[in-house]
C-alpha cells in the first residue's frame, strides 16, 4: 500500500517535469497555428498571439496553391518520393548494415571508412556534378533523381545507425542461429531485422521526414509544377521582389506537419514494445 | 584440407559481398563521380557558367597563407572558428540533453505517447520559417526573454540574436533545443538493452544510479559513440537553422557566419564554386581527422555485443 | 504508391507524346502564386494565339532558388529557353550565358514602342540582351497610420538632406521609445540601392562600365558612413544591435512591418508586397536631394532574356514580345514584374490602388531621375561585402575613414575580379 503511493507520486512528480519543459516545446507550434488563421497583412504587425480576427480562407486560398496546381498535387508528389524512399532505405540501408557489422569480409574496414567519408562532404558542391549524371540519364524532371539513390544505399546516414544497433546485439544469438542451419540471410531475417526493430522505425521515421524537407534537391531536379513537392509549393508563397501570400503559406505550412505528426505519434508505440530476448534464449 | 579452407573463405566473402552490392554499386555508380568531380574543381577557378580553369593550390593559398596578389581569406577562418566553437558547446549539451530526456521518455507513464509527440516537435520544425520567426520574437532587444529579465530582475539586457556577442550562442540554444532526433535514436537504443539485465542487477540490490553507470552506460555506448560522430559531423555541416534566422547573412557581423553557410555564399552567391569546393574538402579532412580519432578513442570505451 | 507511380508514368508518357508535336518553350522566372496566375494567363493567351508552341513554365520562390536552379541547369548543359535576369544580367552577359537579341530588333521583337530607356538598360556592351519586364524605382516608404497616430506630419516631397535630418529629429520626439524615425538603410543585407543613390547625389557613382572604373573615393565612402553614424547617434536610426534584429530581406524581416520604424526603403514594386503584410497604410516618397541632383534612376524590375543555346531563339523571342508588348499580356500580367515600359502595354492600364500609388511616384519622381549607373560586377558579393563593411563601422569596430577605405577596395577589387 504504501510502495504503492510513493509509486503515484513519483509518477505525479514526472508529468510535472515533462510537462512544464514540454510547454517550451509547442510554443511554436502554438504560434504557427495562429498564424495560420491571421488575415495575412496582421501575421508579423500584431504581436499577439492569439488572433484578433479568425479566418479560414488561409486554408481556402492556400489549399488551391499556385493556381495552375494545387495543394492535394504537391501532397500527392511528395508522399510517392517519401514513400519510396522509405521503403528502399529500409530494405538496403539495414542489409548493408548488416553486412558491416556482422559478416567477415576481406575490406571490412576500408569500405566502412569509404561508406564514413561519404557522409563528410558539404553537398552543395557535389550539387553541379550530380546534376550533370542525371542529366546524362535522362532523369531531369522526374521523380527519379531523388528515389533512385536510395536503393543503392547512399544514405550513409541509417547504415551507420544499423550498424551500431547490430553490433549492440548479443552475439550468441546469432551463433545459436547458426548452429539451427541458418544462413546469413536466415539469420538476417530471423534474428538481426526483428531485434532491431527500434532502429529500423528510427529509419522509416527519420527518412520520411527528412525526405519531406528535402527542399534544395526537389528544386533542383524537377521542373513542371505538376510535379513539385510540398516544401516547394511553401516556398511559391512568397517572394521579397513581388507579392508574398503569408497567410496561406503558414496555413499550408501547418497541413504540411500532419503527416509528420500522424506518422511519428503512430509509430512511437514501436519505442515502448522494447525486445523480449528470453524467448530467443532457450 | 587446406584448399578446401581457401575455397570456403573465398565463398565466405562472396556471399559477404553480395550483401554489400547494392551499396558498392551506389558508391561507384553515383557518389564517387560525384566526389572526385568537385575535388578536381578544388584546384580551378570555376564561375558554373563557364568551364573551370585549372589554378592548382590557388584556392587553399587563399585559404590557409595569403600573398599580395591572393590576400588570406579573413571571413574563411573566421567562419572556421564560429563552427568550432557552435560544434564543441552544442553537440555535448545537445547529446546531454537528449540521453536525459529520453530516459524521462522510457517510464511507464499513461501519457508517455503524447509527451514524446510533444518533445519531438521543435525537430519538426525543422528550419521552417516558423523557427526564425520565433526565435526573433524571443531573443530580440525588445523579446520576450528580455520582457521578463526587466520586468522581474530589473536588468538591462542585450538584444541577444542581433548583438555579435551573443548571436552565436542563440543558435547553440536553438540546436540544443531541436535534440529530437538523437533523443529517438537514444529511445531506441534503450528499448534494446534486455530487461533482464536490470532483473538481475536489482536482485543483487543496486541503486538507479548504480544501475546507471553499470549496465545503462555501457548498452548504450555504441549508441552514444553514434550520436556523438553524427552530431558532430552534421554540426560541423549547419546551414539551414543559421541560413533563416540570420536572413542568409551569416550576421551580425559574420558571428553566425558557419563553414557551410560561408562556403554556400562563396559557392553560388559568389560564383566561386572552385573555391567552394577546395573549402568543402578543408572541411572533409577536418571531420576526418575528428571521426578517426573518435573511432579510436571509442575502442576502449564503447562495448558492443559481448563476443566482439 | 506503386499504382499512382504507374499512372504518373503513363500520364508522363502522354504527356511526351502530345509534345512531340509541339514546339516546348521552358520559360523560368522566379515569382510568388500572384505572379505565377497571372503569368499562367499569359501563357494560355499565347498557346491559344500560337498552336503548336507550348510553354512550360519552372518557378521558384524567390531569386536565390531561381539562380541557384538556373545557374545548375546551364553548368549541366541544360537551360531553360527564357530566363528572368535581375540586376545581375551584366554577370550573365559577361560569362557568354545569354543571346543578343539585336537581329531579332524589327521583325519578331518590336522595340519602337518600348520605353528607350528601359531598352538602353538592356543593352550591354552594345548588344541588346534583356528586355524590360517594366520600371522599377528606389523609393523611400514611410507608415503613414503610424505618424498619423502620433500625430507628426508627413514627410514634405524633394527635401534636402538638411531638411531630411529635421524632419527625422522632430519625428523623434513624437514616436514611442523603441519605435525610431527611420529604419538603418545606410545599408540592407541584400541590398546596395541607397549607398548606389548617394553616389550619384554625391557625384561620385559607383562604376562606369565604359572605362571600367568607379568614381567612389575612400573619402566619399566615408563621408556616407559619416552621414549615417550622425543618425545613429542622435537616435535617428536604431543603434546596430537593434538594426540587425531585422535582416529586411522580405516583409516578414522588416523593422518597419514590424512596426518599429516609421520610414524604410523599398523598390516601388515591393510595395504591394509590403502593403498586403500590414493593416497601416504606406506611402512612397523620394530620397532627399533628389529633385536637385536628378540622382534617382528608374531600372527595370528585371529582364527576358533568352539562353544562348536554345534550340528555339525565334520563339522565345516571339514569346518574350508577347507578354511586353500585347495589349491582352499586358491586362493580365499588371504591373507585377514593374509598371510596364511598352506604350502599346500601357494603354491597358490598371486599376490596383498600390498600382496607382506607384504610377503616382513615377510621375513625381521620374523627373528627378537620371540614367541608371551601371551595376558594379559580381553584384551579390559586392552587397554582401558592403554590409559586413558597414556592419562593422555601425558597431564601432573600424572608424569611418577605416570603412571608406574598405569599401573603396572592395569596389576596385571586384571591377579586376
Amino acid at each position: 500500500m504504501k510502495k504503492r503511493s510513493a509509486g503515484l507520486i513519483r509518477a505525479a512528480i514526472s508529468n510535472v517535469i515533462i510537462l512544464v519543459l514540454g510547454v517550451g516545446m509547442l510554443y511554436p507550434v502554438v504560434w504557427l497555428v495562429a498564424a495560420s488563421f491571421k488575415e495575412s497583412n496582421t501575421i508579423f504587425s500584431d504581436p499577439s498571439l492569439i488572433p484578433k480576427t479568425f479566418t479560414l480562407q488561409n486554408y481556402v486560398q492556400g489549399w488551391k496553391g499556385i493556381g495552375i496546381v494545387g495543394f492535394a498535387t504537391f501532397f500527392k508528389n511528395s508522399f510517392i518520393i517519401c514513400g519510396l524512399s522509405v521503403i528502399a532505405n529500409v530494405i538496403f540501408c539495414s542489409l548493408t548494415a548488416y553486412a558491416f557489422a556482422r559478416l567477415r569480409f576481406v575490406g571490412r574496414k576500408f569500405w566502412f571508412a569509404v561508406m564514413m567519408l561519404t557522409l563528410m562532404l558539404p553537398t552543395h558542391v557535389t550539387t553541379i556534378p550530380r546534376y550533370i549524371m542525371f542529366r546524362s540519364l535522362g532523369w531531369i524532371d522526374t521523380f527519379l533523381p531523388l528515389v533512385v539513390p536510395k536503393f543503392f544505399a547512399t544514405d550513409a546516414f541509417f547504415i551507420f545507425l544499423l550498424v551500431q544497433f547490430i553490433r549492440s546485439l548479443p552475439k550468441e544469438l546469432d551463433e545459436s542461429a547458426l548452429i539451427d542451419g541458418c544462413g546469413k540471410f536466415g539469420i538476417y531475417m530471423r534474428i538481426v531485422m526483428p531485434l532491431t526493430m527500434p532502429a529500423l522505425i528510427t529509419t522509416v521515421l527519420f527518412t520520411f521526414l527528412w525526405t519531406w524537407d528535402d527542399f534544395f534537391n526537389q528544386l533542383l531536379y524537377l521542373n513542371s509544377p505538376a510535379k513539385y513537392t510540398v516544401p516547394m509549393g511553401l516556398r511559391l508563397f512568397v517572394d521579397s521582389s513581388g507579392m508574398s501570400s503569408w497567410g496561406p503559406m503558414f496555413a499550408m505550412a501547418v497541413l504540411s506537419l500532419v503527416p509528420c505528426f500522424v506518422l511519428f505519434f503512430s509509430l512511437q508505440k514501436y519505442f515502448v514494445q522494447g525486445i523480449t530476448t528470453t524467448g530467443l534464449k532457450g | 584440407m587446406n584448399k578446401k579452407a581457401r575455397t570456403r573463405a573465398i565463398r565466405e566473402n562472396l556471399s559477404s559481398y553480395a550483401f554489400l552490392t547494392p551499396w558498392l554499386l551506389g558508391f561507384f555508380l553515383l557518389t564517387l563521380y560525384p566526389m572526385l568531380y568537385s575535388l578536381y574543381l578544388s584546384f580551378t577557378e570555376f564561375n558554373i557558367l563557364q568551364p573551370p580553369k585549372w589554378v592548382g593550390l590557388r584556392n587553399y593559398f587563399i585559404m590557409f597563407i595569403g600573398n599580395e596578389q591572393f590576400p588570406r581569406d579573413e571571413r574563411f577562418l573566421n567562419s572556421l572558428l564560429v563552427t568550432f566553437r557552435f560544434v564543441f558547446i552544442s553537440v555535448p549539451l545537445k547529446l546531454a540533453f537528449a540521453l536525459a530526456v529520453a530516459m524521462l521518455m522510457n517510464q511507464r507513464l499513461k501519457l508517455i505517447p503524447f509527451y514524446r509527440t510533444l518533445y519531438y516537435i521543435p525537430t519538426l520544425l525543422g528550419g521552417s520559417v516558423a523557427i526564425a520567426v520565433l526565435w526573433r520574437r524571443l531573443f530580440a532587444g525588445d523579446g520576450v526573454l528580455n520582457t521578463i529579465l526587466r520586468s522581474a530582475f530589473h536588468l538591462n539586457p542585450p538584444a541577444w540574436i542581433s548583438n555579435p556577442k551573443y548571436a552565436l550562442y542563440t543558435l547553440i540554444l536553438l540546436s540544443v533545443w531541436q535534440f529530437g532526433s538523437p533523443m529517438i535514436i537514444f529511445l531506441a537504443g534503450l528499448k534494446q538493452i534486455p530487461k533482464e539485465y536490470y532483473e538481475a542487477s536489482s536482485v543483487d540490490g543496486a541503486g538507479k544510479v548504480k544501475q546507471f553507470f553499470a549496465i545503462t552506460l555501457p548498452s548504450l555506448s555504441p549508441i552514444i559513440f553514434f550520436n556523438l560522430v553524427m552530431q558532430m559531423i552534421s554540426a560541423f555541416q549547419s546551414f539551414t537553422q543559421a541560413y533563416i534566422v540570420s536572413g542568409g547573412q551569416g550576421g551580425p557581423l559574420d558571428s553566425t557566419m558557419f563553414y557551410s553557410l560561408y562556403l554556400y555564399l562563396k559557392g553560388f552567391g559568389f560564383s566561386e564554386m572552385g573555391y567552394a569546393s577546395a573549402m568543402a574538402w578543408v572541411l572533409l579532412i577536418i571531420i576526418a581527422a575528428l571521426t578517426a580519432l573518435a573511432f579510436k578513442v571509442s575502442g576502449s570505451l564503447v562495448s558492443y555485443g559481448s563476443g566482439e | 504508391m506503386r499504382k499512382s507511380v504507374s499512372v504518373a508514368c503513363v500520364l508522363f508518357m502522354c504527356a511526351a507524346a502530345v509534345f512531340a508535336q509541339t514546339v516546348t518553350l521552358r520559360w523560368a522566372y522566379w515569382g510568388s502564386e500572384s505572379r505565377i496566375k497571372r503569368s499562367q494567363q499569359a501563357i494560355d493567351l499565347f498557346m491559344a494565339a500560337n498552336p503548336g508552341i507550348a510553354v512550360n513554365p519552372e518557378v521558384s520562390g524567390g531569386t536565390g532558388d531561381h539562380f541557384n536552379k538556373v545557374d545548375t541547369q546551364i553548368a549541366g548543359g541544360s537551360g531553360p529557353d527564357i530566363i528572368q535576369m535581375g540586376g545581375n544580367i551584366n554577370d550573365y552577359v559577361k560569362r557568354g550565358v545569354l543571346l543578343p537579341l539585336d537581329k531579332y530588333v524589327g521583325t519578331i521583337l518590336n522595340t519602337s514602342v518600348i520605353d528607350p530607356s528601359a531598352i538602353e538598360s538592356g543593352t550591354i556592351d552594345g548588344h541588346l540582351y534583356g528586355v524590360s519586364t517594366g520600371v522599377t524605382m528606389p523609393a523611400l516608404v514611410y507608415n503613414k497610420s503610424l505618424l498619423q497616430r502620433v500625430g507628426a506630419p508627413f514627410p514634405k516631397v524633394s527635401m534636402t538632406y538638411a531638411e531630411f535630418r529635421a524632419y527625422l529629429v522632430s519625428l523623434k520626439s513624437k514616436l514611442p521609445a523603441g519605435v525610431y524615425p527611420m529604419q538603418d538603410i545606410g545599408a540592407l543585407s541584400s541590398n546596395s540601392t541607397p549607398f548606389g543613390y548617394w553616389t550619384r547625389y554625391n557625384g561620385t557613382p559607383l562604376y562606369n562600365a565604359a572605362t571600367n572604373s568607379t568614381a567612389v573615393t575612400a573619402a566619399a565612402a566615408q563621408k556616407y558612413l559619416e552621414l549615417f553614424k550622425d543618425y545613429r547617434d542622435n537616435g535617428l536610426i536604431p543603434p546596430p544591435d537593434v538594426a540587425a534584429g531585422y535582416a529586411e530581406t522580405n516583409a516578414d524581416t522588416s523593422m518597419l512591418i514590424a512596426g518599429k520604424a516609421a520610414i524604410g526603403f523599398i523598390w516601388t514594386n515591393q510595395l504591394a508586397g509590403y502593403q498586403a503584410a500590414t493593416k497601416d497604410e504606406l506611402e512612397l516618397i523620394e530620397f532627399p536631394g533628389a529633385a536637385a541632383t536628378k540622382a534617382l534612376w528608374q531600372a527595370p524590375s528585371q529582364f527576358y532574356t533568352v539562353n544562348k543555346n536554345s534550340k528555339n531563339p525565334e520563339l522565345a523571342v516571339k514569346f518574350i514580345n508577347f507578354l511586353v508588348n500585347s495589349p491582352e499580356a499586358a491586362k493580365v500580367l499588371g504591373n507585377d514584374r514593374g509598371a510596364s515600359a511598352s506604350a502599346t502595354a500601357r494603354a491597358a492600364g490598371s486599376t490596383n490602388v498600390n498600382d496607382r500609388k506607384v504610377l503616382e511616384y513615377l510621375n513625381v519622381s521620374g523627373p528627378h531621375s537620371s540614367k541608371e549607373t551601371d551595376h558594379v560586377p559580381n553584384d551579390t558579393e559586392f552587397n554582401s561585402t558592403l554590409f559586413l563593411i558597414y556592419q562593422k563601422v555601425a558597431f564601432g569596430q573600424i572608424s569611418p575613414a577605416a570603412g571608406g577605405q574598405q569599401i573603396h577596395d572592395l569596389i576596385v577589387r571586384l571591377i579586376k575580379k
